[in-house]
């Protein structure tokens, strides 16, 4: 129960076109643009970084635009900018979270972040070569139709602000790559995630930051199925605490399988319902079956996906944001109280077809919150036991292979790029970065600083040429 | 009333969870805290605020919990908030050498003086402001 006394809810002013929302952290943003005024985080900001593109490619683009396969330098540097002030956005804050005392995801992070950037463009080049461009936004439209997939906006991001990001940031960081270095790789993984965003997204924006933090995809049609099991909830009732105990239990496991990262969790809305109330589609990836550690969550589903309504007025909700990593946050913070209606469903496999996905009653929870529990521990005690190297490759795996996987599986393609392309192979040159990365705080000051600051986006310069690979080993 | 330390607030609530606060080093000291059957009898206290290493304490039913870093934005403010379980981060003394916690920069002993001063002590969290969370001792 929350102290706070409801007030009306004017959540909906953020969606006026002059509004520019509500600051949800105190901290400004530089990047590249020194000599302007800092950008602050939310709408203003997305307003801020799109005002000073160069090119449109900020603003709500063609088909055709996302057919093209070569996008302009000024084109490319937009896309850093933006992505730069977008991770910005929706990370600056839980940086500050500091040592894990488990997972060591500060280096694995950083290692991860530098072989998608290596590796990925040769996967997404197939990719493409197999099923076009089109069929690469097919792949994205996909997950408009379909729920507890992992084409969502957490994945669908990481392709280019991860694999592109902060996987060149890093490099450039330690200075194992140059600005106009790979300039042919980064169009390639940045058309890749424009394809697909633009694909789910259906409105010619391609990230929730340029809608005003929504991201409405799914079709009436999803939406009424999900509705038509929703059981209403009067605030602290027994069935309230059940689903609540629910989400955060299979919410936490899906962390927990996803190595302490947002991967195993994808939330959608907020969908406006008849009613007045909110309704977030939440995807609770609990048991992805690709990964080893995953034994322990045997007996579990691939995927938990919760529908869950919201009463703003009951909040007196200021602001809501489903931001690009898939995450619901709220002004005021503390949604769960007011939480008033929920379903939950079960995909057994990331491929069962819809038609089989199934719900289960909230009277009906408690023995999947027991296996929640059990697998949770045991992931715990099997991770304790393992080494600093061991973590490190295992979350580096969590990184690498998840960010593409979903994409790989809708193509047809994850069996060939292991067999053909020695997919679970970690690039040698990250291999030799991990005896580096801990020195002369590279890995605890260094990176953060220059990904957070966003000093390390260095843009392309006028000199880059399109077609640059990199081609000398210094 | 003697608030020992302060920090980021993750969400409002009317829960005053108490107990003596248990300083978790390691994720041994987790497994046994968990398996003596008194979990609940504690407000945990624990370095970092990344979910993984307070998973099990979690799911099964902590009442309270004490970051030394980490924010409401962080994995742990967010399950936090999910399992309505108070939790006070980025917690900082009110006496004691005025050390605050800069990500990247701050050294151990800052730490160490949070534990020195935090552990063992019978305390209960208040957690009703909308911004700053307060760790206030228990009066005899």
């Amino acid at each position: 129960m929350t102290i706070t006394e409801a007030k009306t809810a004017e959540y909906a002013k953020r969606y006026d076109d002059d509004d520019d929302g509500l600051r949800f952290q105190p901290l400004e943003y530089v990047g590249n643009f020194k000599g302007l005024e800092p950008v602050p985080d939310g709408i203003l900001g997305d307003k801020i970084m799109r005002s000073r593109a160069k090119s449109g490619v900020l603003e709500k683009v063609s088909h055709e635009d996302v057919l093209r396969d070569q996008f302009t330098l000024d084109e490319l540097n937009d896309l850093n900018n933006y992505l730069a002030w977008n991770i910005w956005d929706v990370l600056v804050m839980r940086a500050t979270e500091g040592v894990s005392g488990m997972i060591p995801r500060q280096e694995y992070e950083i290692l991860a972040f530098m072989n998608e950037f290596y590796r990925y463009p040769e996967f997404m080049r197939l990719i493409t070569d197999k099923i076009g461009a089109q069929g690469v936004i097919d792949i994205g439209e996909s997950a408009r139709s379909e729920i507890g997939t992992k084409v969502n906006c957490v994945h669908d991001w990481c392709l280019g602000a991860v694999a592109f990001g902060m996987g060149r940031c890093g490099l450039l960081a330690g200075e194992w790559v140059r600005a106009d270095d790979y300039v042919e790789e980064s169009n390639i993984i940045l058309k890749f995630m424009q394809r697909i965003l633009w694909g789910k997204r259906q409105d010619g924006y391609i990230l929730n930051s340029q809608d005003r933090y929504r991201c409405l995809i799914h079709d009436q049609e999803i939406l009424d199925q999900l509705m038509g099991q929703v059981v209403d909830f009067d605030q602290g009732s027994p069935s309230q605490h059940t689903f609540e105990q629910f989400n955060a239990t299979a919410e936490l496991l899906a962390f927990f399988d996803h190595y302490d990262c947002r991967l195993g969790l994808g939330d959608t809305g907020p969908y406006p319902l008849p009613d007045g109330r909110l309704l977030i589609v939440r995807d609770l990836f609990v048991n992805e079956e690709v990964f080893h550690w995953s034994d322990v969550c045997e007996g579990l589903p691939h995927c938990y996906t919760l529908a869950v309504v919201i009463d703003p007025e009951a909040m007196g909700l200021r602001e809501i944001r489903v931001n690009d990593i898939s995450t619901t946050f709220t002004i005021p913070k503390n949604y769960v109280p007011h939480i008033t209606g929920g379903a939950v469903f079960v995909r057994e496999k990331w491929d069962t077809p819809m038609g089989d996905v199934y719900s289960v009653p909230i009277s009906e929870l408690e023995p999947h919150m027991e296996k929640l529990r059990n697998s949770t521990y045991l992931m715990y005690k099997k991770t304790a036991k393992m080494s600093r190297h061991t973590l490190c490759l295992n979350g580096i795996y969590s990184y690498y292979i998840e960010m593409i996987l979903p994409h790989l599986r809708k193509a047809g393609a994850y069996e060939e790029v292991c067999a053909k392309k020695d997919f679970w192979e970690i690039d040698q040159r990250v291999m030799n970065y991990y005896y580096e990365i801990t020195k002369r705080n590279f890995v605890q000051v260094v990176v953060p600083q220059k990904i957070f600051s966003g000093e390390g986006y260095l843009p392309f310069s006028d000199e880059a040429d399109l077609r640059a690979s990199k081609y000398l080993w210094s | 009333m003697t608030v020992l330390a302060e920090g980021m607030n993750v969400f409002e609530t009317d829960k005053k969870p108490s107990g003596t606060v248990c300083y978790l080093l390691n994720p041994q000291s987790v497994i046994s805290l968990i398996d003596s059957g008194k979990l609940r009898e504690h407000i945990l206290l624990v370095r970092g605020g990344t979910t993984t290493f307070l998973a099990p304490a979690l799911t099964m039913g902590a009442i309270g919990i004490i970051t030394m870093s980490g924010a409401p934005e962080s994995h742990l403010g967010i399950l936090t908030r999910e399992f309505q379980t108070p939790c006070v981060m980025t917690a900082y003394l009110t006496e004691g050498s005025g050390s605050r916690y800069v990500p990247g920069e701050t050294d151990d002993s800052h730490f160490d003086e949070i534990v020195e001063a935090l552990n063992g002590k019978n305390v209960v969290l208040d957690c009703s402001d909308e911004a700053v969370g307060k760790v206030v001792l228990l009066e005899e």
